[in-house]
């Protein structure tokens, strides 16, 4: 048996919104160095060192790991068929599959950081009793969002079988 | 629910047992030293004795109003306590949430005939949002104790059952091989040179005589003397912790209810609601292993799972620690049987991290030219990291059989967990870039329970949503199951 991925994908302006919240940042490290090369030019090698370093993480924070989380990143609800769950697939480097029965859902968060509300987006968080069984679906456009969180509120009989 | 009649359950503030009024000044001030050695330094340096007098009045007048600012409550429906000099606070905890209710007597709560009463629920609580009597009278516990457990475990009464477990002075053999005597030396020193005590013992006769002494035996005899001085400390003080801590303790199990008590000089009891119970986990840490010994903690909601809060059994021979574990989960199947391994991949992860380490160490060696014992050494280092990763492959397995599972893993840590499966309320298959290169993957049960997360390592990926459909069905029971026969296999 195995569990194929699940379908769902988070809005198209993930990317682009992880990509600036990852600059913010890099941004302040790049401006502390043009600083420390503007009053100190004593050592020329280890500008060079840590400008290289800084530009590496930089495109592989703003451009790669960006990219690489949307094409992971994947969520489904099943309601219509068997036991009602949540499903997710998250990460780059290190990815989770990650499935929780609605039955078992004690609360569903919604939030919603400066930069996501700027562009229209909504990160839901489903928990259950076990701190390691929480399901995040990150950077879903608002109105999937508010979807969602009804759906799923709907479904899960919220404090009645959470297995504590 | 009614709840059963009795005065306490009158819903007016109770205070807690006058004799605190002896304890809290003594607390505040142990907790306020600081502060007193300031007054003390400040007084001496004015001249003015008045303000070491002031500190010491104010410090104890503080720890009396504590008495009377704090008081609990009983009420149908929830408990109260109520607590803080200048902050008021007011902690209720539904009653039906309670889940455990322990007791923990220290030395001079002991003298006086007092416990202090700790409620604990499913939620984490600590510090602030703990529900502590601190303290009440030691007659008192089991009557609290019934009305607090009434709600939840409906024959806190009952008689006496039967006994699990009792400690046997055959288990300190387990004690030296722990590292707590270690420690305590080590916190010892820690606290004596923090103090500033360790500059005058420099110069003191008894450090000079022993200067003169190590001088006269030469290095490499002191050095010796001196390990063989701290592990002999080390070994005394494990056993001697080991006995006061767990020295006549009792597990006993009167139908839905497990009762753990010990300590010598600090008494703890804890009553744990068998219902809540989801698993053990056997610990076997290798030098305890090596003498056939093992821990047992409990899986249960509401009780942490690191530390002591979980412990059932400290060290004590396997066979018992599995005999108990059988019989708290009911089901002796579980305990005792082997494994399922992790195959050739998973095997082969352990060699590779077990042998990165010496390889390195192997390379700069023969870049950096050493002397012929150090490559001894070397070979020292392989054969533990051999043998360490072979241990390792060993203890890799998981099973799921009659609604529990079981995940072993570890080598100088060996663990071996048991789950109720009906407990576990989500999975994830988690795979970092070389477990999938690997093909393999980690399944985490999620659970309120213990640790609330219990890993089954280095699955065969393929295997991997097979063992969690095994144990949870609802796994397998949606859109996106799909056998390997499926036509979408990839």
């Amino acid at each position: 048996m195995k569990l194929i991925d699940p379908a769902q994908r988070p809005s198209r302006k993930a990317p682009l919104v992880w990509a600036l919240s990852a600059a913010v940042p890099w941004a302040v490290l790049c401006l502390g160095q043009l600083i420390w090369f503007a009053i100190d030019f004593r050592i020329p090698w280890l500008h060079a060192v840590a400008a290289l370093v800084t530009v590496l993480g930089a495109v592989l924070f703003i451009a790669v790991v960006p990219m690489w989380r949307y094409r992971v990143h994947r969520w489904d609800i099943n309601v219509a068929s068997g036991t009602p769950a949540v499903y997710t697939r998250t990460g780059w480097l290190v990815q989770e599959r990650r499935i929780a029965p609605i039955s078992r859902v004690q609360t569903v968060d919604t939030y919603r950081g400066p930069l996501d509300r700027l562009f229209g987006l909504t990160n839901v968080t489903v928990t259950t009793a076990s701190s390691a069984g929480a399901v995040r679906i990150v950077a879903l456009d608002d109105d999937v969002a508010e979807r969602v969180v009804a759906q799923l509120t709907d479904i899960a009989a919220i404090g009645e079988q959470d297995a504590t | 629910m009614t709840p059963p009649a009795d005065a306490a359950l009158q819903p007016q503030w109770q205070r807690l047992s006058p004799r605190m009024l002896l304890v809290h000044p003594v607390h505040e001030v142990l907790q306020q030293i600081p502060l007193l050695i300031g007054a003390v330094v400040l007084g001496s340096a004015t001249g003015n004795q008045g303000w070491t007098i002031a500190a010491i009045v104010l410090t104890v007048g503080v720890g009396l109003a504590r008495w009377f600012t704090t008081g609990y409550r009983i009420e149908p429906d929830e408990v109260q306590l109520r607590t803080g000099l200048l902050q008021r606070k007011v902690l209720s905890v539904p009653r039906n949430r309670i889940r455990s209710v322990s007791t923990d007597a220290r030395l001079l709560h002991r003298l006086l005939g007092l416990t202090v009463l700790r409620i604990s629920t499913g939620q984490e609580a600590k510090g602030d949002t703990e529900f502590a009597l601190d303290a009440v009278e030691a007659q008192q516990v089991p009557r609290l104790r019934a009305i607090l457990l009434a709600d939840t475990v409906p024959v806190a009464e009952a008689p006496a059952g039967r006994e699990l477990a009792r400690w046997q002075p055959s288990w300190l053999r387990y004690s030296p091989l722990s590292f707590t005597g270690l420690a305590m030396i080590a916190a010892a020193v820690g606290v004596i040179y923090q103090a500033g005590v360790g500059a005058a013992l420099g110069n003191s006769d008894l450090a000079q005589s022993g200067i003169a002494a190590a001088e006269r035996l030469g290095v490499l005899v002191s050095v010796v003397v001196g390990v063989l001085a701290v592990l002999v400390a080390s070994v005394v003080l494990s056993v001697l912790r080991s006995l006061l801590t767990y020295g006549n303790l009792v597990l006993r199990r009167d139908s839905d209810v497990l009762h753990l008590q010990h300590g010598l000089l600090r008494l703890r009891e804890h009553t744990y609601d068998m219902r809540r119970m989801r698993g053990g986990s056997l610990r076997e840490p290798l030098l305890v292993r090596a003498f056939g010994g093992a821990r047992l903690d409990a899986v249960m909601t509401g009780v942490g799972g690191e530390g002591e809060a979980s412990l059932l059994l400290p060290p004590c021979p396997a066979a018992t620690a599995r005999t108990v574990l059988a019989e708290l989960i009911g089901n002796p199947g579980v305990v005792g049987t082997a494994l399922v391994g992790h195959g050739p991949a998973a095997a082969r992860r352990r060699w590779t991290r077990a042998l990165a380490l010496p390889a390195l160490v192997g390379a700069a060696m023969l870049v950096v030219a050493v002397p012929v014992w150090a490559w001894v050494l070397w070979a020292l280092l392989v054969g533990c990291a051999g043998l360490l990763a072979a241990d390792r492959a060993r203890s890799l397995g998981h099973l799921v059989r009659d609604g529990w599972l079981v995940a072993g893993a570890g080598s100088l840590e060996r663990r071996r967990d048991h789950l109720e499966t009906a407990g576990i309320i989500g999975w994830t298959v988690r795979q970092t870039y070389f477990q999938r290169r690997a093909g393999v993957a980690t399944l985490i049960a999620a659970t309120a329970a213990g640790e609330k997360r219990y890993a089954v390592m280095d699955v065969p990926a393929a295997q991997a949503w097979s063992v969690a459909a095994a144990a949870s069905p609802w796994v397998a029971d949606n859109r996106w199951a799909e056998d390997p026969a499926g036509p979408e296999l990839r």
